[in-house]
């Protein structure tokens, strides 16, 4: 058993992004990756495994060979991960076990998503494709629901729940490779048009392509790609339903407590020693209700605890620096490689105008939903500085 | 393909028939299982159970945005159907609203499962339950 450590991220700017092809977008993330590396990687010699994270929405990725012809891998294994919204993360996830492993001295992780090829757009996918077992439950009812209620249970307000799409616009509109370039005010929240009730608009992330690469290696090489490098501390993967009959499930997400749970318990950390976090916002009230599921506040103080600014740059626990799904978008396979990217350029003190304050710790987190919107699965990685 | 997979579940669908573990005591509804979700249990031993009509909104969203196919607002709730006999634990479903003020929606609702069509497949209706706030009790 060794450790893994990140080495080197290749982001690209999120967006509509027309112009650029499915495999455009993968040797893109993958030339800023090799760039990105401090002491280099040979493409030709040094990667000995790939992951690749995408659920294929655009139905033009499908199995590894699509790296193959993107980046000219053809020899190199490589597995596709597909597990819903949190297939970026346990892409990551895999890849980590293979380096821990001791199998795999370099793995190169890679997550695509091209959401605007679609002919049919996710609410529709959810709602025609699966209607009979999901019952016409679309993305933003399955997220709505939470938030009714959340409102509900807890009295938390619609203006706390806006909050978090507030900050998370701030914050993206700092960063270059958002998607959204712009902020709002809860006002604006409030007012954009309804989605599914109680979620507006401005709620909601964009539909937006990207991709996103990043390097894990083992002990033994390391220090071949870099003299700082960032160490993988823990990961949690796990599924849940509200049709197990526990009423938390029916605002929260038992597969996100189970999966940081899992992470906690594998690195040692605790809620209390996370600095800076990228978590799942495709909804504000995602977020919301995440910071109750990693432990960052109390049952029920989400709303309280966003709408005092503790999650904001410069708060106790900075979340979403980047601007999150919200701000950044979402683009399936790219997104919780991207968080992963984003984490490791906050601990090493490269994240430009969202930089939080010397960061020593960071948890990225997704909540996918599957099987017709009947259960939900989570998953969390843990970054720290070694 | 002998018929549409939705009409796997007709019967229970039609006359909401569940199952109950009679291990940890969890309904399934509508699959038939041989394996509890909740225990683990596998095999488990289920018993046929008859759900009663009227449950309760656990919660609920409004859906304005939809697919064109779809005229707006469509209603949708997380539903406990209680036992038929008030026996044992309820069974968590989705359910589409019909027939309601939106005003009338909130936690704690009771609604009653009434069947009708819940989509067209294009060639068929899709009969199954909707839920709306029992008439007489507004």
């Amino acid at each position: 058993m060794t450790d893994a450590y990140v080495v080197g991220s290749g982001m690209i700017d999120f967006g509509e992004l027309y112009d650029k092809s499915f495999d455009n977008m993968l040797e893109e993330a993958y030339l800023n990756l090799l760039d990105d590396v401090d002491k280099g990687v040979d493409p030709k010699s040094d990667i000995d495994a790939i992951w690749y994270g995408t659920i294929d929405f655009a139905n033009e990725g499908m199995s590894g060979a699509a790296v193959g012809h993107a980046l000219g891998q053809f020899g190199t294994s490589t597995t596709q991960i597909v597990n819903a919204c949190a297939t970026g993360s346990d892409t990551f996830r895999n890849a980590v076990m293979a380096v821990q492993s001791g199998n795999v001295d370099v793995a190169l992780i890679i997550g695509a998503e091209k959401m605007t090829d679609a002919t049919e757009g996710l609410i529709a996918n959810a709602a025609l494709q699966r209607l009979w077992r999901g019952r016409g439950v679309t993305m933003p009812a399955y997220f709505g629901l939470r938030a009714t209620r959340h409102m509900d249970e807890y009295g938390t307000t619609r203006e706390q729940i806006a909050e978090v799409s507030v900050k998370n616009h701030k914050n993206g509109s700092k960063y270059p490779h958002a998607h959204q370039q712009f902020q709002c005010s809860v006002d604006d929240v409030k007012n954009s048009p309804t989605v599914s009730y109680p979620l507006n608009l401005y709620d909601c992330c964009p539909i937006t392509d990207g991709a996103c690469a990043v390097l894990v290696t083992s002990d033994d090489v390391t220090n071949e790609f870099t003299d700082d490098p960032i160490r993988v501390a823990g990961s949690g993967l796990a599924t849940g339903s509200f049709q197990e009959l526990d009423d938390q499930a029916l605002s929260h997400f038992p597969a996100s407590r189970r999966a940081v749970s899992q992470a906690y318990e594998q690195s040692g950390l605790n809620p209390k020693d996370i600095d800076v976090a990228e978590v799942h916002d495709c909804f504000s009230i995602t977020e919301l209700v995440t910071y109750e599921d990693l432990g960052f506040c109390e049952e029920g103080e989400g709303g309280r605890f966003v709408e005092e600014g503790h999650t904001r740059l410069g708060g106790e626990i900075p979340v979403n620096p980047s601007g999150g799904l919200l701000s950044k978008g979402h683009p399936i396979g790219a997104t919780g490689v991207a968080q992963i990217a984003e984490i490791y350029e906050q601990l090493r003190g490269e994240a430009g105008a969202v930089q939080v304050d010397s960061p020593e710790t960071g948890l990225q987190h997704n909540v996918g939903i599957g099987r017709n919107a009947t259960g939900s699965v989570g998953c969390v990685n843990l970054l720290e500085r070694p | 393909m002998s018929g549409p997979r939705y009409h796997r579940t007709r019967r229970q669908d039609k006359r909401l028939v569940a199952f109950e573990c009679q291990d940890c005591g969890w309904v399934s509804f509508p699959e038939a299982k041989q394996i509890c979700k909740r225990c683990g249990n596998a095999p488990a031993s289920f018993e046929e159970v008859k759900l009663a009509e009227r449950g309760e909104i656990q919660t609920f969203v409004v859906q304005e945005y939809l697919p064109e196919e779809f005229e707006g607002p469509q209603p949708l709730a997380i539903v406990d159907l209680p036992q038929a006999d008030g026996g044992g634990e309820p069974a968590r479903v989705y359910g589409l609203l019909t027939e309601s003020n939106l005003e009338e929606l909130s936690v704690g609702t009771k609604v009653d499962a009434r069947f009708r069509e819940l989509f067209t497949d294009g060639e068929r209706p899709i009969n199954s339950f909707k839920f709306s706030v029992p008439r007489g009790e507004k």
